[in-house]
C-alpha cells in the first residue's frame, strides 16, 4: 500500500529544541534525570516541572501530546500513589517516615489512610510523569534517525575496546529501514490468513496465540529471503563492516558544544543543590 | 570485457552434495532444481509440473555435458563488451538469475571462470575491484535501498570504498542529478514511488562508477510509469558507454538489444541478434519464452458468457445489469434449471459432478468510500464514492496506478475491511430498478471470508504449513467446511459458526450457499480432506499423489504459485480476487494462470483481475475499469 505509516513519534519542527544536536539532547536529558534522583524535596521538583513545561512551550509541542505518552504507566502511577497512601498498620506507619503515629485516619481496623503518606505517593508519582516526559519530548523533537545517528557517534569511542561500532551502526539503520516495511508486510500476511478464514481476536490465549502462527511463519520466511536479498546488494556495493568513510562527518559546533555542557552541569548542580 | 567462459554453477546444499536432483521421470525432461529451497520466483523451474492446461511438452530437454550433475548453469559462454546492450532471456528457473549474481562475484563458478577486464571473480584480492566494475541491480528496490535517507544510500557503496569525503559528495551530487533524484536528498526512501525506489538503487551503484551494469528484471515489481522510467534511464547509461546486460521477460523490449541471449533449463541456446531469434517461433515455444496456445481470445469462456448475455466484452461503460431484462430472465433461468445450465456450461474436462457456481447472487459494492487514519493529520482518502457490481461467471479487469486504491477496493470486496461508507454485500438478482416485479426484494448477505477468495501478489508469501495438503486444508477448516477430516482443526469459535450457518443455509435450500458447490458427498465425510486436495491441487495442475505430502517450502517458485492458488480454490469461492496474478511469471506461467482463470469462468465463478498489465488482462476480460485517484473510471 502506498499509505506511509508513521513511524515513531516525531513531530517535525524547526524550533532550538529541535535543531539542537541530538547528542547533546541525550547528555540533557540523561543530566535532568539525574538531577531528579539528586532533588530531595518539593521545591526542586517543581523546579523541573517548570523548566520542562517551558521545554515543551519552547519546542512548539503540546502539552496533551506529552500527556498522552504517559497513557501506559498509569498503572504504575496509581500503585506508586496508593501503596504510599494505604497502610495496613498503624504501627508500621509511624516507622517508615520522621511522620508520627498521629499520620493516620483508620477506616475499617488497622487499615487505613496516611495523608502524609498520600503526599509521599505524590511525590513519587510526580518524579516519574517527569522522567517519562523528557524522554517523549525527545523523541517529539528528534528524528529516530537523528537519534540513533547520535547514538552511534556517542558510542564509537567504544572501538578502541574492540566493539563493532560500525556493525551495530549499520544494524541500527537497517532495522529503521525495515521495521515500517516488515509491518505492512506483517498486515498484508494478517489479511490474506483472514480471507483464508483465519481469526486472531477469538478463544483462549492458546488459541490466539496458535492463530498467530500463519502470520509468523511466511513472515520470518521473508525476512530471510530479504535478508538475503538486503546483503547480495550490500555485498555489490563492497560493504565489509571496516575501512568506511563517512559522508556526513559530525561536526558538533561549539555553541551546541557548549548549550548541552553547561546546561548539563546547571541541571546537575540544581539538583544537588535544592 | 565481461566474460563468461565456460561457466558452470549449482546450488549444493550444507552438506556438499547435490541437493539438486533431476525432475522424476515422469515429467519426462530434466531440471535443475534450487537445492536451498528458497521460494525465489525468478529461480525456479516449471518443469515437474504437469502442465495440462498450457504448453504440455513445450519445453524439449537439451540435455548438455551438464548432465545429472543438477547443475543451474552449465557450461556457458557469454561476453558483455562496454557500450553494448545484451538483453537476456530464459523462463522461470532458466538460470538467469544465477547468471547475475555470478557476474560480480557473489556467486563463484564451480566450473569455468568469470572475468572482468581480465579480473576473475574468484580471485579474491581482485573482488573489490570487480564490485567497482560490475553493477547488479536485482529486482526488489526495497531490499537494495540501506539507509534512511536518499543520500546517505547513494553514498552507501562510496563510503565502502573509502573514498575522501570531498569526493563522496561530488559522485552523490552527479549521479543523483543523472538518475533525476536531485532534490530528494534528504527524503525517505519508504516515501518515494517504485520507480523513484529503483532509480535510487541505480544512483547508489552508479556512484561506484561501473563499467558493466547488470539489471536483473529492474522493472518487474514497477508500475507502467515506474517501468518507462526506469528503462528511459537504462536507454541514457546505454547511450552513456555503459556495458548493459538486461534480464527481462519482456520481448518486445528485448528486440530492440544489440544481442540477445537465450538461457533454457541452465544452457545458453542463443547468443545472437535479435532478428533472427524473433523470426523463430518454434524456438520461442521451445525456450518457454512464449506460449502458443495461450493465444489471445482462445480462452474457452468469452464466446459462452457472451452468449448468456451479460454484457461482457463489450467494453468499458456497459456494466452488467445494462441488460436488465434479459439478465434477469437468465438469473431465474440459472435458477430454476441448475442441472440444464450445468450441461451447457461445464467444460470439457471440468471434474465430473460439480455442478457450476450459478449462484443467483451478485457481489455488490455501492457508492464505497474509504479514508484511512482518518481524523488524524495523516488522513488519506483511498476510496471516493466506488461502485461496482461482479455478476456470477464476469471477468472484470481493474488497472490503475500504485496508491490508486486498488487493494483498498480488494479488501473491502473481500469482506476484510469494512468501508467508511457504502455497502459492500452479496446481493440477489439485478441492481435496483432492474429487478423484475414478480421477484421478492433482492436478499443481501454480509460477505463471509471464502465466499471470496482473495490472492495478493505473491500468494506463495501466505503459505506456511507442514504440507501442502495442510497449508490447502486451512482456509476449509477455518471455515467449518470440513466434517470430520482426520486432519487436527484449529479453528476459533467463529468461523465454526460461520460454517454452521452455511450448514443451515445449504439445508434450507437458501443462501448462497444453497446450490451444493462443493465436492462433497454424503456418508463419505471422512474423505472430505483428502478429496478437497485432491480437487484443489488437480485444479492447478499439480499431481496430488506427488504433491500433497511435500513441504511447501521445497517447492520451486512457480509450483508454490500454484499451490497457493490451491489453498484459496480449496474454500470453492464464488467470487475470486486477484492482484498481479502473473508478477514475475514466464510465458508458461502466463498461460496457466489465463487458462485457470478461464475455466474457474466457465465454471460460474465471478472474477475481478487487478493489474498493472493492461495488455496481458485487457483483451481477456469482459470489461476494463480504471481506478484513479480512488476513483473507478468509467463510473
Amino acid at each position: 500500500m502506498a499509505l506511509v505509516v508513521p513511524f515513531g513519534q516525531y513531530v517535525p519542527g524547526t524550533s532550538p529544541v529541535h535543531t539542537l544536536d541530538a547528542r547533546m539532547k541525550l547528555l540533557l536529558v540523561a543530566a535532568y534525570v539525574a538531577a531528579l534522583f539528586l532533588v530531595d524535596g518539593w521545591l526542586g521538583l517543581l523546579f523541573a516541572t517548570a523548566l520542562l513545561i517551558v521545554g515543551y512551550r519552547v519546542a512548539h509541542i503540546p502539552l496533551r501530546l506529552g500527556a498522552r505518552g504517559l497513557k501506559p504507566i498509569v498503572i504504575i502511577l496509581a500503585f506508586t500513589f496508593l501503596a504510599n497512601t494505604l497502610t495496613f498498620s498503624a504501627d508500621l506507619a509511624g516507622s517508615i517516615g520522621a511522620e508520627t503515629a498521629t499520620d493516620f485516619i483508620p477506616l475499617i481496623g488497622s487499615f487505613g489512610i496516611r495523608p502524609l503518606g498520600a503526599l509521599r505517593g505524590l511525590y513519587f508519582a510526580l518524579r516519574i510523569v517527569l522522567l517519562v516526559s523528557v524522554t517523549s519530548l525527545l523523541t517529539f523533537s528528534t528524528s529516530i534517525v537523528a537519534l540513533s545517528d547520535a547514538l552511534t557517534q556517542l558510542m564509537r569511542p567504544l572501538a578502541a575496546l574492540r566493539v563493532p561500532t560500525e556493525d551495530i551502526a549499520m544494524m541500527f539503520t537497517i532495522a529503521l529501514r525495515f521495521i515500517p516495511l516488515t509491518a505492512e508486510e506483517a498486515e498484508k500476511i494478517m489479511v490474506a490468513q483472514s480471507a483464508r478464514g483465519a481469526v486472531f481476536d477469538a478463544g483462549g490465549p492458546l488459541r490466539r496465540a496458535r492463530a498467530w502462527v500463519p502470520v509468523l511463519v511466511p513472515l520470518f520466511v521473508s525476512l530471510f529471503r530479504r535478508a538475503d536479498a538486503l546483503a547480495g546488494a550490500m555485498e555489490t556495493r563492497c560493504y565489509r563492516g571496516r575501512g568506511r568513510t563517512h559522508l556526513r562527518v559530525s561536526t558538533l559546533s561549539g555553541a551546541h558544544l557548549a548549550a548541552g555542557l553547561i546546561g548539563a552541569l546547571v541541571l546537575v548542580a540544581g539538583g544537588i543543590v535544592l | 570485457m565481461l566474460v563468461f567462459d565456460h561457466t558452470s554453477f549449482s546450488y549444493t546444499d550444507a552438506n556438499g552434495t547435490h541437493a539438486a536432483t533431476p525432475a522424476p521421470k515422469e515429467a519426462g525432461r530434466w531440471a535443475p532444481r534450487r537445492a536451498d529451497g528458497a521460494p525465489d520466483v525468478e529461480d525456479c523451474e516449471g518443469a515437474g509440473v504437469s502442465d495440462v492446461d498450457a504448453c504440455e511438452g513445450a519445453g524439449a530437454p537439451d540435455v548438455g555435458g551438464c548432465e545429472g550433475a543438477g547443475a543451474t548453469l552449465c557450461d556457458i559462454n557469454l561476453s558483455l563488451a562496454p557500450g553494448e546492450r545484451v538483453v537476456l532471456l530464459g523462463a522461470n528457473g532458466s538460470g538467469k538469475s544465477t547468471l547475475a549474481r555470478l557476474a560480480n562475484g557473489l556467486l563463484l563458478p564451480e566450473a569455468g571462470s568469470v572475468s572482468v577486464d581480465g579480473l576473475h571473480t574468484s580471485l579474491r584480492s581482485a573482488i573489490r575491484e570487480v564490485r567497482t566494475r560490475v553493477g547488479v541491480v536485482a529486482q526488489d528496490p526495497d531490499n537494495q535501498i540501506v539507509s534512511a535517507t536518499v543520500l546517505d544510500d547513494v553514498a552507501f557503496g562510496v563510503e565502502n570504498l573509502g573514498l575522501p569525503r570531498q569526493q563522496i559528495a561530488q559522485r552523490c551530487a552527479l549521479v543523483l542529478e543523472a538518475v533525476g533524484l536531485a532534490g530528494f536528498e534528504e527524503r525517505d526512501p519508504n516515501t518515494l514511488s517504485g520507480g523513484e525506489k529503483q532509480r535510487l538503487v541505480i544512483a547508489g551503484i552508479l556512484a561506484m562508477e561501473p563499467t558493466y551494469l547488470v539489471f536483473d528484471e529492474p522493472t518487474s515489481m514497477l508500475d507502467p510509469e515506474g517501468r518507462a522510467e526506469v528503462e528511459a534511464l537504462i536507454d541514457s547509461l546505454h547511450r552513456g558507454g555503459h556495458g548493459i546486460l538486461h534480464i527481462t521477460h519482456d520481448l518486445t523490449y528485448a528486440q530492440t538489444a544489440d544481442r540477445v541471449a537465450v538461457l533454457d533449463e541452465g544452457h545458453l541456446v542463443y547468443d545472437g541478434p535479435p532478428a533472427a531469434l524473433f523470426g523463430d517461433e518454434a524456438a520461442l515455444e521451445r525456450w518457454g519464452l512464449v506460449c502458443a496456445k495461450d493465444a489471445p481470445g482462445d480462452t474457452p469462456a468469452r464466446p459462452e458468457s457472451r452468449e448468456r448475455g451479460r454484457g461482457p466484452g463489450r467494453g468499458p461503460g456497459r456494466g452488467p445489469g445494462a441488460e436488465p431484462g434479459r439478465q434477469s430472465a437468465q438469473t431465474r433461468e440459472s435458477e430454476s434449471e441448475p442441472g440444464r445450465r450445468s450441461a451447457q456450461t461445464r467444460e470439457p474436462g471440468a471434474e465430473p459432478g460439480r455442478e457450476p457456481e450459478q449462484s443467483a447472487f451478485e457481489l455488490h459494492l455501492s457508492r464505497i468510500s474509504y479514508t484511512y487514519a482518518a481524523q488524524t493529520a495523516y488522513a488519506h482518502e483511498a476510496l471516493r464514492d466506488v461502485s461496482l457490481i461482479v455478476e456470477p461467471g464476469s471477468y472484470t479487469f481493474l488497472s490503475g496506478r500504485s496508491g490508486s486504491g486498488k487493494s483498498t477496493l480488494l479488501r473491502i470486496a473481500a469482506g476484510l475491511l469494512a468501508p467508511s461508507s457504502g455497502e459492500a454485500c452479496f446481493c440477489s438478482g439485478g441492481s435496483g430498478s432492474a429487478r423484475m416485479p414478480d421477484r421478492p426484494l433482492p436478499k443481501t448477505l454480509p460477505i463471509t471470508p471464502g465466499t471470496v477468495g482473495l490472492v495478493f501478489q505473491n500468494p506463495e508469501s501466505q503459505l506456511f504449513a507442514a504440507t501442502v495438503a495442510q497449508d490447502i486444508l486451512f482456509g476449509p477448516q477455518n471455515l467449518g467446511l470440513l466434517q470430520k477430516s482426520g486432519v487436527p482443526t484449529a479453528q476459533g469459535s467463529r468461523p465454526r459458526a460461520r460454517g454452521r450457518e452455511r450448514e443451515r443455509e445449504r439445508e434450507r435450500g437458501t443462501g448462497i450457499f444453497a446450490q451444493g458447490s462443493r465436492p462433497r458427498a454424503r456418508g463419505r465425510d471422512d474423505d472430505e480432506g483428502p478429496a478437497l486436495v485432491h480437487y484443489a491441487l488437480e485444479a492447478v495442475g499439480l499431481e496430488p499423489k506427488r504433491f500433497a505430502e511435500r513441504s511447501p517450502f521445497s517447492l520451486s517458485g512457480g509450483e508454490m504459485r500454484r499451490v497457493a492458488l490451491a489453498c484459496v480454490l480449496a474454500m470453492r469461492p464464488h467470487f475470486l480476487l486477484l492482484d498481479e496474478p502473473t508478477a514475475g511469471l514466464d510465458a508458461r506461467g502466463r498461460a496457466f494462470v489465463h487458462a485457470l482463470l478461464a475455466r474457474l469462468l466457465a465454471e460460474g465463478t465471478g472474477i475481478v483481475v487487478v493489474s498493472h498489465d493492461r495488455d496481458e488482462f485487457a483483451p481477456r476480460a469482459h470489461r476494463h475499469l480504471m481506478l484513479r485517484e480512488g476513483v473507478l473510471w468509467p463510473s
